[in-house]
């Protein structure tokens, strides 16, 4: 083998910048993040976490105030919205076209845990019965309780918000592990919905499901996935990591940061995590770091959020081998997409039985 | 419509009270709004208030989506709206070809036509759109939500002549341009063996011939395509049938270089002139048949899993080991 160059260095400092600048605003051409801003704040939040930033008093007032303020109350229940790119005013309760959103309320709630915030306001009753609004009647979830897209994602987000209350009663567990099962492809990877093409962040999602939801008579956790199954996606995911070092997300594409992320955490939830090549996928996402802060999708790419923190999150559970002090980060609870640290604490804080 | 002035400038919008968005607290990566869009918002946000539905809510919506394809909460008003007033949703779908185009990578964009063709429960205007999602696929062949919208409208409609029986040609003719299209690849499986049998495919023996045929036809062509060593696995999976049976063809895809044959096995093809020898793939189907043989034929799977780990996949090397571990344990007695 020939002697590979030294990895570069992590620039956390740069990272942590980047982060820190989209918190505190978004430039106009960025308007499409307005209906979904939460997963924006989590993205940026998560990688300030994972790099051990430090956040000042004031600072981590202000966006836990913002987050509480994203929780809504009405007909459907209770979670947290985008932003309040659709709300006019301080009203009780929300208008059809101001609900709160699943994938919002999983972001929210992970992001107050990383601002570690005691949780006393958050409405629990109220979530539970937004869960249970938005599972339809093929075991999905869609985003809103009036409709939105349906699939893998959502369901993931309805899985750790059930699990971070510790609280399985918002949904109907088996036809949900039902619709998970009906999205695996003939490639060994998941679909983002049933006859979906095998897809890497889809597939994090199946397989973290499978794994968070507790047993019922119906499907005991173990037999969840056969062990045949269980081989085949391992196969399909580390097929992923391309010859650049970083995974792609589908048969025959291009690696891209996120996935490292995706197909990486999937790996490990599958207990396959030594398979992987560390060294190659470190090399890859050093290639993938901006020049002026946070991290591409692909080297010579602009950075952004989600590239940044999902590549940091994939670098927490690969730690390259024989690297500097740089490239050393917290470990990471792979299920719910936090640091150890954080989920302890969301863990402590936020089951109503605390 | 871009000339036109602020909706606060005009008269025709008077009537309406423009509502500016909440914020009472110091909020997390605001996003500095130009001023089209601020008072677009504005004036939707009044229009949501008061729950007009009106010919004028669809132009300032189509307005909003244009700035901001993502603005969920517009596409959702805009479809109540079309209900409402009993549009043309033929005219919609028409508006919506354009938006397509241009916002190709947009998850609402698709969301909506599905609503669009689940409201005008006609399996004539799904037959167009399988016309208008080719067209699609050419700016971006691979992407994930224009195949997803097919592939629902296949399963949705479920019609044998109108929609399925053209998919076999069309995914051949995709393949022929590009046989690393994984979509394409993906898609065949989920005609032929993911939803259904098709009118015409009763013969399911005749049907495994054929598509291995096809499959290895395609893999001469191109050897080192996991997109097709992907489709032969699932369909030796989904069909139950030993991978043993696959051997005379895939031996020669595991030697260092094109072998020469006087016979010529046509259902053998053999690989192109040129092509990239030993193939990781062909190797790694070569080892997994040695394992499904099991006894006497697992130390020739540990053999190949060590070219595998050794010289022509390192990058997977812990992972031929794990199976090399996982065989010889498992072939214990
Ligand atoms: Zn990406």
């Amino acid at each position: 083998m020939s002697e590979a160059p030294p990895l570069p260095s992590l620039a956390r400092n740069s990272h942590i910048k980047h982060c820190k600048l989209c918190l505190s605003g978004l430039p106009s051409s960025q308007v499409e993040m307005d209906s979904s801003r939460a997963a924006v704040g989590f993205y940026c939040l998560g990688a300030l976490d994972l790099l051990g930033a430090k956040i000042t008093d004031a600072d981590r007032a202000a966006w836990r105030n913002w987050l509480w303020a994203q929780q809504t109350r009405g007909k459907y229940g209770t979670g947290f919205k985008p932003s309040t790119y659709m709300t006019p005013g301080n009203d009780s309760d929300y208008s059809e076209y101001d609900t709160p959103h699943l994938i919002m309320t999983y972001t929210a709630m992970l992001s107050l845990a990383v601002l570690r915030d005691d949780f006393a306001r958050l409405d629990r009753p109220g979530i539970l019965h937004l869960i249970r609004a938005c599972q339809r009647e093929d075991g999905s979830f869609s985003a809103l309780p009036v409709g939105g897209e349906a699939d893998l994602r959502t369901v993931y987000c309805a899985f750790v918000i059930s699990s971070l209350l510790d609280d399985w009663s918002g949904m109907d567990v088996d036809s949900a592990i039902a619709y998970v099962r009906r999205c695996e492809s003939h490639e060994g990877g998941y679909g983002q919905t049933p006859f979906g093409e095998a897809l890497g962040g889809t597939t994090y999602c199946a397989v973290a499901c499978l794994e968070l939801a507790p047993s019922t008579a119906a499907s005991p956790r173990e037999t969840r996935m056969s062990p045949s199954h269980r081989e085949r996606t391992i196969r399909w995911l580390l097929h992923n990591q391309t010859a650049s070092g970083g995974f792609c997300g589908r048969t025959n594409k291009a690696a891209d940061a996120c996935y490292c992320f995706w197909c990486g955490a999937a790996l490990s939830i599958l207990g396959a995590a030594d398979q992987v090549d560390s060294a190659a996928l470190a090399r890859f996402l050093a290639d993938c770091q901006f020049k002026f802060g946070g991290i591409a999708k692909a080297p010579s790419e602009r950075s952004d959020p989600y590239h940044t923190y999902l590549s940091l999150a994939a670098l927490a559970i690969y730690p390259p081998p024989a690297a500097d002090e740089t490239w050393k980060l917290p470990s990471l609870n792979v299920l719910w997409n936090a640091t150890t640290e954080t989920a302890r604490w969301a863990r402590k804080h936020i089951p109503a039985s605390n | 419509m871009d000339e036109l002035p602020l909706y606060s400038e005009r008269p025709e919008w008077v009537d309406v009270v423009p509502i500016p968005q909440y914020q009472d607290v110091d909020a997390l990566a605001p996003i500095n709004y130009s001023e089209e869009y601020q008072d677009a918002t504005d004036y939707f946000r009044g229009i949501v208030k008061t729950e007009e539905m009106s010919p004028r809510v669809l132009q300032l919506t189509e307005h909003i989506i244009r700035l901001n394809p993502a603005h969920y909460s517009a596409w959702q008003y805009r479809y109540r709206t079309l209900i409402a007033l009993e549009s043309s949703l033929e005219d919609e779908l028409r508006l919506m070809d354009a938006f397509a185009i241009e916002f190709l990578k947009t998850y609402q964009v698709w969301h909506h036509r599905r609503l669009l063709l689940t409201a005008l429960r006609s399996v004539d205007a799904a037959a167009a759109e399988l016309a208008f999602i080719a067209r699609a696929l050419e700016a971006d062949t691979k992407n994930y939500h224009t195949w997803s919208y097919r592939q629902w409208l296949l399963a949705h409609f479920n019609d044998e002549d109108l929609l399925w029986s053209g998919e076999r040609a069309w995914t051949e003719n995709l393949l022929e341009r590009d046989v690393r299209n994984n979509s394409a690849w993906h898609h065949r499986f989920f005609f032929v063996w993911g939803s259904g049998v098709r009118k015409g495919d009763e013969d399911r023996e005749e049907i495994l011939r054929r598509e291995l045929t096809f499959t290895k036809e395609k893999i001469a062509l191109a050897p080192n395509n996991p997109s097709a060593w992907n489709y032969l696995r699932g369909v030796l999976g989904h069909t139950g049938t030993p991978y043993a049976s696959l051997s005379p063809f895939v031996k020669p895809y595991t030697a260092t270089s094109v072998e020469k044959i006087d016979v010529v096995d046509l259902d053998n093809p053999v690989p192109s002139e040129g092509a990239e020898l030993p193939c990781v793939m062909a190797l790694e189907f070569l080892a997994d048949t040695f394992e499904q043989e099991g006894g006497s034929q697992i130390p020739k799977a540990v053999e190949t899993w060590k070219l595998l780990a050794n010289e022509f996949d390192t990058m997977r090397k812990k992972y031929w080991e794990y199976r090399i571990k996982e065989a010889l344990q498992a072939s214990e007695p």
